[in-house]
């Protein structure tokens, strides 16, 4: 009983990182109908940047100058400040150019978009295998341990913090800016938001840095865990069965089907996992959400469609 | 000789509904495959083969696949790379299980396969669209690819987790394995990827073609017009993997001889064969050939520029690599979301008209 | 003008000018040198006709003469508004209808809306000629044979007590109405009145909660939409949805795609069966396009064509279905005059030469009285009215819907 709540528990923190990688996915898409699926790479290129100022690598020589290392709080900013002029960089040279295209074509741009932020991260900061030392807790914690003999990671717990602090101020960044207002417009219908006069560009600009942000949320939950490498861009593909679950466009989608995904992951990798030879982690999120799919399509929060002709 | 088509009366149907209407494509395109067949074979060498023949071919002939799917019935597939592999474990279970079959037989074996492995991962297309339909494809990719480990018997339980292929020969010309004439495997690769092509542009001009094209353009008024979604995105789905399955045989016998799993089925050539057809063209056959061209030729100039010519570091060149890639698959879409075929297309028009503008 | 009026009697011997002509199923009219000066001498004329059919039973085809006959403006309307009666027309060209300007006017327009120009002939042997086709063709009389006891009804659709919802949305509530075999139908209504749910219902796109639908004498239940294609159910939509990747001729082909059958194999050879299949399909298409006079952009891709002419493509490909029953959503929405008419021809022709049953969807009202020969009338998911379009077109009911007042 006390290892299936730990399982339990384990998944339910998982889960929360992988709503936060879904939560960057669902910000672009709901605003641009944009399938950004350089998001996983966002993540890395945050991290990477932010273990850069943290121990105060110079670009592309990969060469560490202590002098330039900066506290955590001005990493932090720093980091934050790179991912909105990456923003503002990918909306002037790239999205401004393919309005209007369909779908698929501004799919395909950010696979062109997530080579360039691999390559571009790698060129900058070196390839190898960084430690992001924020400072964070790990380690079990004390309290659960010794009052119910659980063991849960410190920095789950932070990570869940951390994502539902994230998730609400987005809710009210959403519901009472007017910025938040102008964004649900545009999810809603981007002409009619053009005719009462909302900038589509600034608001995609607005989106994609605030998608960056949750990215670089993200890059230092992951990297914290587990270093920060190449695989950072793979946990985007983990968020895909979370979105496909909860919906493209739907934040509370995001949260509660990281969750669901995350426990069952989980649950599926210890109960399941060994009676087929283990390591189902890979495709098992995927199958989940493909048969909760084939019973309800339109997905944990979507209303149901009707097609019209 | 000018690019005209002023005094070519077509007087059938037939004629009108011909491949190449114009006769001086059809010129060029039989001089194309003469030179391919007669002339290349003379100058190929194992790096030439190896490295830029048989991957063109078989990517192209993968990208042909995908583009039946994605591009002529709208199914966003995500799952090339895995399905590839179901053709290559095929092919070596075939050609293990029965030494004596005939390649071209194991090849269309394999591609058969692959096809009712592809229906089966279709079968959600009737419920789910679009990018949802997308990650739907990514449960075949990661499944299968974990299949390919797990299930020991399909690779014979090699120790090594790897297959490799046997040596077999064609009509007494020996095909497989490092020892193998490169022309010969040019060769029969070329045979196999032009019968295929044009059955595949016979398929897309024929009530197939137009049923698949009717699904992506707009399936509620084709389900009215009496069109089926389930033949129709089955159809597409299973005709995609035949496809998809030869390449991935054809990439295991004649072009690798050996493969493992992910490393070499994996998520990346999906994508891979993904931008091929998006900078290519959807929905053309030529596209996918010049967008296979195209992203076989380009690293290779690439890294002969950046580190032959300009002396970078090998991994250096490698991440600079990434960069251009990216920016260049970036610039192609803003440049012509429709592709390299439809520049090809645009010059023509031009060319007919020239020297006049319009 | 006024002075030909003022002469004219106020009461004329229509009874002596109806004649019967029981070999060629005619009843022959003669209205020459006839002036209808007002609504009143109009109402004697279609009773008398009234009087004589009933006598007479049967079925009848109309040959009316309008050598020099008048209609007087205040007339027009009433005259118009039953003037379908007439199957076919002759004139030696001297017909006037109306006084004033604008009335001429509205009669030239309403002449080149199709009405006058399809059956108004020169001469009485060529409005014979015609009839004798038209009868070979078994053209059922126009407005008017609903009412007609001597005919059995073929009734080709019937709706019964048709309910939709959405949630709590009623889009159809029990609804009913026959299509018969041969006739053109309008359904319309304000919008909203739930015209295209009735569409997609009658095509199975949608499926009503309650009631049933009994096409060619058999009840469907639920049905797929590509299964009512199969049974000859054809379909335009009020936002075309054509193919847009593809090119006309290719949209018109894939409407045959019931008919096509060569396998996957034979389809990859192409040269052989497939190839025959193909071209015997594509001269059924030529016809299709030569009618629609669309050959110059064969090989567009419709996409890139003006509204007009993908609405004509879409008929094209609903033609190549050869429906026993065409759905036509707004065929002729956000189109010009010029369009319209083409289009309201194209309608009457293929209900002619074809014999297709023909039920649409049309706002212009025009359009509606001058096509067809019933009028459904829905409002808020509910029938209000139904009857011959000049019937409809004076209910008080119909009116108040249409101006919003009270429900």
């Amino acid at each position: 009983m006390l290892f299936l709540a730990e399982t339990v528990i384990s998944g339910l923190l998982t889960g929360v990182m992988y709503s936060l990688v879904a939560l960057g996915f669902v910000l672009i898409f709901k605003a641009s109908g944009v399938f950004n699926f350089a998001q996983g790479v966002m993540a890395l290129f945050a991290g990477l940047t932010l273990a850069g100022f943290l121990t105060g690598t110079i670009p592309i020589t990969h060469r560490i100058n202590s002098a330039l290392a900066m506290p955590p709080w001005l990493a932090i900013t720093a980091t934050v400040f790179v991912m909105i002029g990456l923003a503002i960089l990918i909306e002037r040279l790239v999205l401004r150019h393919l309005v209007n295209q369909e779908p698929i074509i501004l799919f395909m741009m950010t696979l062109g978009l997530a080579y360039v932020l691999e390559g571009a991260g790698d060129l900058l900061w070196g390839s190898d295998v960084k430690v992001l030392d924020l400072g964070l807790p790990s380690g079990a914690n004390d309290w659960l341990l010794d009052s119910f003999g659980l063991y849960v990671e410190q920095l789950e717990i932070v990570a869940a913090v951390v994502a539902a602090a994230l998730v609400t101020a987005l809710a009210i960044f959403f519901q009472k800016t007017r910025i938040g207002r102008a964004l649900r417009a545009v999810a809603d219908d981007h002409q009619a938001a053009l005719s009462v006069g909302i900038s589509l560009n600034t608001i995609w600009a607005i989106v994609w840095a605030a998608a960056g942000i949750v990215a670089l949320v993200a890059g230092i939950m992951w990297g914290a865990k587990s270093g920060i490498q190449f695989s950072l861009s793979l946990i985007a593909l983990k968020a895909l069965p979370v979105l496909i679950l909860g919906g493209f466009d739907s934040v509370p989608g995001a949260i509660v089907g990281g969750l669901i995904i995350g426990v069952g992951e989980k649950l599926a990798e210890v109960y399941f996992g060994p009676l087929v030879g283990g390591a189902v982690e890979n495709w098992f999120a995927y199958m989940l959400a493909l048969a909760f799919l084939l019973v309800r399509p339109e997905g944990l929060f979507g209303e149901k469609i009707i097609r019209r002709v | 000789m000018l690019y005209r088509e002023v005094g070519q009366f077509k007087t059938s149907y037939a004629a009108d509904q011909a491949i190449f209407p114009i006769a001086q494509d059809r010129w060029f395109v039989i001089a194309l495959l003469l030179v391919a067949f007669l002339v290349v074979p003379f100058f190929v060498t194992a790096y030439t083969a190896n490295a830029i023949l048989l991957p063109f071919l078989i990517f192209g002939l993968a990208a042909l696949g995908l583009n039946i799917l994605t591009g002529y019935c709208g199914q966003l597939s995500l799952g090339t790379g895995a399905f590839m592999g179901v053709g290559a474990y095929s092919a070596f279970k075939l050609m293990t299980a029965m030494p004596e079959l005939n390649l071209v037989i194991v090849f269309l074996a394999s591609g058969v396969i692959t096809a009712g492995v592809g229906m089966l991962f279709g079968l959600p297309s009737l419920r789910i669209k679009g990018f949802y339909l997308a990650v739907a494809t990514l449960a075949a990719q990661f499944f299968l690819v974990w299949l390919f480990y797990k299930w020991g018997w399909l690779r014979n339980y090699s120790a090594t987790g790897q297959i490799t292929v046997p040596p077999r020969t064609f009509f007494g010309v020996l095909m497989t394995g490092s020892s193998a004439a490169p022309a010969a495997k040019y060769l029969l690769a070329l045979a196999m990827v032009t019968v295929l092509a044009l059955g595949a542009k016979n398929l897309v001009r024929g009530r197939f073609g137009r049923s698949w094209m009717a699904m992506r353009d707009m399936d509620v008024a084709a389900e009215l017009m009496g069109i089926r979604p389930l033949p129709a995105k089955l159809s597409a789905f299973g005709v995609s993997s035949f496809y998809i399955g030869v390449a991935g045989a054809m990439m295991f016998t004649l072009w690798l001889g050996a493969a493992e799993g992910g490393d070499t089925f994996g998520i990346q050539n999906s994508f891979l064969v993904l931008f091929m057809i998006i900078i290519g063209g959807l929905g053309t056959v030529l596209g996918s050939f010049l967008g296979a061209a195209f992203l076989v030729l380009m690293p290779i100039v690439l890294k002969n520029t950046m580190v032959d010519t300009l002396g970078m570091t090998a991994v250096f060149a490698k991440h600079l690599e990434y960069v251009i890639m990216g920016l260049l698959i970036i610039f192609f879409l803003i440049l012509e979301p429709h592709g390299l075929a439809r520049l090809w297309q645009i010059t023509k028009e031009k060319l007919r008209l020239w020297p006049f503008p319009y | 003008m006024d002075d030909v009026i003022h002469r004219t009697a106020l009461t004329v011997d229509f009874a002596s000018r109806i004649k019967f002509n029981p070999v060629l199923e005619v009843m022959e009219i003669d209205l020459s040198h006839v002036v209808f000066a007002n609504r009143e001498l109009v109402r004697q004329f279609y009773d008398e006709v009234d009087r004589q059919m009933a006598k007479a039973g049967g079925r009848w085809y109309f040959l009316i003469n309008y050598d020099n006959c008048t209609v007087a403006p205040e007339a027009w309307e009433d005259f118009a508004a039953r003037g379908k009666l007439a199957n076919v027309q002759y004139s030696n060209g001297t017909a006037r209808f109306g006084a004033t300007d604008e009335t001429r006017k509205a009669i030239r327009t309403r002449a080149e809306a199709e009405r006058f120009r399809s059956n108004l002939y020169e001469t009485r042997d060529e409005a014979l000629a015609i009839l004798a086709t038209m009868r070979r063709r078994h053209h059922f009389l126009g407005r008017g044979s609903r009412v007609d006891p001597g005919r059995a009804a073929d009734i080709l659709l019937k709706i019964d007590n048709v309910s939709l919802r959405f949630g709590g949305v009623h889009a159809l509530q029990q609804v009913s109405f026959e299509i018969e075999r041969g006739e053109i139908v309008a359904i319309i209504g304000p919008n909203g009145a739930g015209k295209t749910s009735m569409l997609n219902v009658i095509n199975g796109f949608y499926h009503a909660q309650e009631g049933s639908i009994t096409f060619k004498g058999e009840k469907r239940p639920h049905m797929r939409p590509h299964i009512a294609a199969s049974q000859g159910i054809g379909r335009t939509f009020q936002n075309v949805a054509l193919f847009k990747g593809m090119s006309t001729l290719d949209n018109i082909m894939s409407g045959r795609a019931l008919k096509m059958h060569k396998g996957l194999l034979w389809q990859f050879l192409h040269w052989g069966p497939a190839q025959k299949e193909e071209l015997e399909h594509r001269e059924a298409v030529e016809r299709i396009i030569d009618f629609l006079e669309i050959e110059h952009i064969r090989k567009v891709p419709v996409g890139r064509l003006p509204y007009g002419l993908q609405k004509r493509v879409e008929l094209g490909r609903a033609l190549a279905m050869e429906p026993e029953l065409l759905l036509l959503d707004e065929p002729m929405a956000g189109m010009n005059l010029e369009e319209k008419e083409d289009m309201s021809r194209y309608i009457l022709d293929v209900n002619d030469q074809f014999g297709t049953t023909i039920a649409l969807i049309e706002h212009d009202m025009g359009v509606v009285m001058d096509l067809s020969n019933f009028v459904v009338v829905l409002d808020h998911g509910v029938k209000i009215s139904e009857g011959p379009p000049g019937e409809v077109q004076h209910d008080p009911v119909v009116i108040r819907a249409y101006l919003g007042m009270g429900h």
